[in-house]
């Protein structure tokens, strides 16, 4: 199915669209509040983009200094190019263990590794733990929102899904639904001999790998199993404990409005001596997966992302057509440049053009990462290596030859006054024939005025 | 691949790169012991007003609140609350940790308190007592910092203070005094910084857990909704009277 048609059906599914204004209003709403009472955020929004970039500059120093210190507190690092090593790599580690089931925290990194299917087909049963992913793991759906994965299901639906699960009837109740996840999911909390999670942040200077969580999950993974691995994209690297602050203090409110979320965790390495609980094992997974090539490449920016999800909820596309319909792991606006990271630009030739660049994601994002920007260039990509539809290039090229020659373009105005004439109804054009039909499909165009600016100029310059 | 590959790898992308605008990382405290030290001086004398931020906050986000003028009075405000909700079973940190041994007391309020180890324990005894922790209604601990900015209790695992004693239990109560109060996220972070100069000391253990209200979830319908994996409920007991020194 092309992006066309699931944005279609996106646009057609009713309660659909009910979830996403409910859930992306009240998310936009909460943010606002929690910046509204937050004076010094803008400040901290400028320094956490600042140090992301200064990280960046020198990322070789802090990755090793973090495998020093992860391997000084009796950790082991893994180092995965491709997601396809990095599942190896948790397989191993899982199998040697003689790991049976692993429970797993939310993590997008493990998302876009497909890790769940690799476990499953290795006999590992992998059990997601967070309320929103064992829904959808239940559903066998993908996330639809990068922090709030089952945004688009209703509670009925989710009842649905419990009751087919426990073969038993289950009220359509947020409360009763929340208690039999507890239950259900507190004993494989306490049976599951891995555990396994993403990132949020490593500190380099003290091995710490940082997670992030409400419901308490990730605590569970990190405390409960005999093996903890962590599967982090490399770019989560932060250099010391007051850059770490800096972070929590505008990720939640970012995310969901909260000062803080409720549970910060700090892992550092394995089970200590004298203590009582915590794994065994301490695994690091560093993840590339087209990340490192973007350090010189055009989507450097968007290594900085904090995947906080607030892009998602101002953009008006991501509003109405919500995840699914983008087709991958990451969706909305920051979703295309991963998506055109990790798969290459060949893979969003549509959805680079699913934006209204209207800026709303730059405006929202909390290290003020430029998502605009890098849309405009992967459409000028797009056009430059040939993988976008001839017509748009033949549009795209021959209006940028107009656009440089002034002779040629006052004619070709003028000439088009003249052609538009039959399409031109109550002021604006609603309705081209041929291919240029599908600009019009779904917006209007405006006509060419009479007289034309360049005219009007003309003709201002003589009168005085 | 190896971590020298790796490396290379990203050293080789690095070099390529043009034109980067100048950026710093945030500055580290050069001696964070002593800035910590110093703030500790200065928040001892305001400390009230950072109380009450703190209270406002952590009610602001679900936590219960008291305040009792020594630790002599903490069982019964343990025993009142357990009652209230029907929870019997304790489960507390060992008494080198806490600072202080309540068990008696906590069994005069008719509470089967069950005192976590002081250090570790053989693999065999160690599923036999994570059992007897799943059971527990309720999990006392003590609170190595408490945020006022953002109503957070931090908690640092270790030697008699297993990580799952504020976890488990469906109610998770806290005891803090003066001393743990801090009033900001930076100052947290100076702290922070100040804990992992030099070598931990003996009985650290491997985790920190920032801890804001209780477990909540708002995964179906953006529904708030509380105590998902974690507690339920956190109560927090500020004692006046400073029990450590």
């Amino acid at each position: 199915m092309s992006f066309r048609q699931r944005a279609a059906s996106a646009l057609n599914d009713a309660s659909l669209q009910e979830a996403l204004t409910i859930a992306t209003t009240k998310f936009i709403e909460l943010r606002r509040e929690a910046f509204d009472g937050f004076p010094q955020g803008e400040r901290l929004r400028d320094r956490a983009r600042q140090i992301k970039e200064a990280t960046l500059q020198q990322l070789d120093h802090y990755v090793e200094r973090l495998v020093d210190n992860v391997e000084r507190l009796g950790g082991h690092a893994h180092y995965a190019v491709t997601a396809e090593e990095a599942r190896d790599i948790v397989l191993e580690i899982a199998k040697r263990g003689g790991a049976r089931m692993a429970v797993k925290t939310k993590s997008m990194a493990t998302e876009e590794i497909e890790l769940n299917e690799a476990l499953t087909r290795a006999g590992i049963t992998p059990v997601e733990t967070d309320l929103g992913e064992y829904i959808i793991q239940l559903a066998h759906e993908k996330p639809s929102h990068i922090i709030a994965p089952a945004i688009h299901k209703t509670k009925g639906q989710v009842a649905q899904l419990f009751a087919r699960e426990l073969k038993r009837e289950v009220a359509a109740d947020a409360e009763v639904l929340t208690r039999i996840a507890r239950a259900e999911l507190r004993d494989k909390f306490l049976r599951a001999e891995v555990g396994i999670t993403g990132a949020n942040f490593a500190v380099a200077d003290t091995g710490t790998v940082v997670l992030v969580t409400n419901e308490g999950n990730g605590r569970m993974v990190t405390s409960l199993p005999r093996v903890h691995i962590a599967v982090m994209g490399v770019e989560k690297v932060v250099p010391s404990m007051t850059d770490l602050m800096i972070f929590l203090a505008i990720l939640a409110k970012s995310a969901t409005g909260q000062k803080l979320s409720v549970y910060t965790t700090l892992v550092q390495g394995p089970r200590r001596p004298g203590e009582l609980e915590g794994p065994d094992e301490f695994h690091l997974v560093l993840l590339d997966n087209g990340r490192i090539t973007q350090l010189a490449g055009p989507l450097r920016e968007a290594l900085s992302c904090l995947r906080c999800g607030a892009c998602l909820n101002v953009c008006p596309v991501y509003r109405q057509i919500g995840g699914h319909a983008y087709g991958y792991t990451y969706p909305g606006p920051i979703g295309i440049l991963l998506t055109a990271m990790l798969h290459g630009q060949e893979s969003v030739k549509e959805l680079a053009h699913a934006s209204s660049l209207c800026g709303a994601c730059a405006d929202a994002c909390p290290v003020r990462i430029d998502i605009p920007r890098m849309l405009i260039e992967l459409r000028q990509g797009g056009v430059e290596s040939k993988t976008a539809p001839w017509a748009e290039r033949v549009v795209f090229k021959t209006l940028g030859r107009l656009l440089t020659r002034p002779a040629l373009y006052r004619l070709s105005a003028r000439l088009a006054r003249l052609f538009q004439r039959p399409f031109v109804r109550d002021g604006v054009i609603r309705r081209l024939p041929l291919f240029f039909g599908h600009w019009t499909r779904t917006r209007d165009l405006p006509p060419v005025a009479a007289p034309t600016f360049s005219e009007r100029w003309a003709e201002l310059e003589r009168e005085s | 691949m190896t971590r020298q590959e790796f490396l290379a790898r990203i050293r080789g992308e690095m070099r390529k790169t043009s034109g980067l605008f100048a950026a710093s990382v945030a500055e580290r405290p050069a001696h964070p012991q002593r800035i910590a030290d110093t703030l500790r001086r200065e928040l001892s004398e305001r400390w009230p007003e950072t109380l009450e931020v703190f209270r406002r906050e952590f009610e602001r986000v679900g936590g219960i609140f008291y305040r009792v003028p020594s630790l002599a009075e903490v069982p019964e405000v343990v025993g009142a609350l357990a009652r209230e909700r029907g929870a019997r079973r304790v489960i507390a940190w060992h008494p080198s940790a806490l600072r202080a041994d309540l068990s008696g007391p906590l069994m005069a309020q008719d509470l089967e308190t069950h005192l976590m180890p002081p250090g570790g324990l053989p693999e065999a005894e160690r599923h036999g007592l994570r059992a007897h922790i799943a059971e527990a209604d309720l999990g006392l601990t003590g609170v190595d910092l408490a945020v006022a900015e953002t109503g957070t209790l931090v908690l640092v695992s270790g030697a008699g203070r297993p990580r799952s004693t504020a976890l488990l239990p469906p109610y998770h109560v806290a005891v803090f005094d003066r001393t743990a109060l801090v009033e900001s996220l930076q100052q947290l972070g100076v702290v922070l910084e100040s804990w992992h100069e030099g070598q931990p000391p003996v009985g650290r253990g491997g985790a920190i857990h920032f801890i804001t209200g209780p477990s909540r979830t708002a995964d179906i319908e953006l529904t708030l909704t509380r105590g998902v994996h974690g507690p339920k409920e956190v109560h927090a007991i500020f004692v006046d009277a400073p029990f450590v020194g």
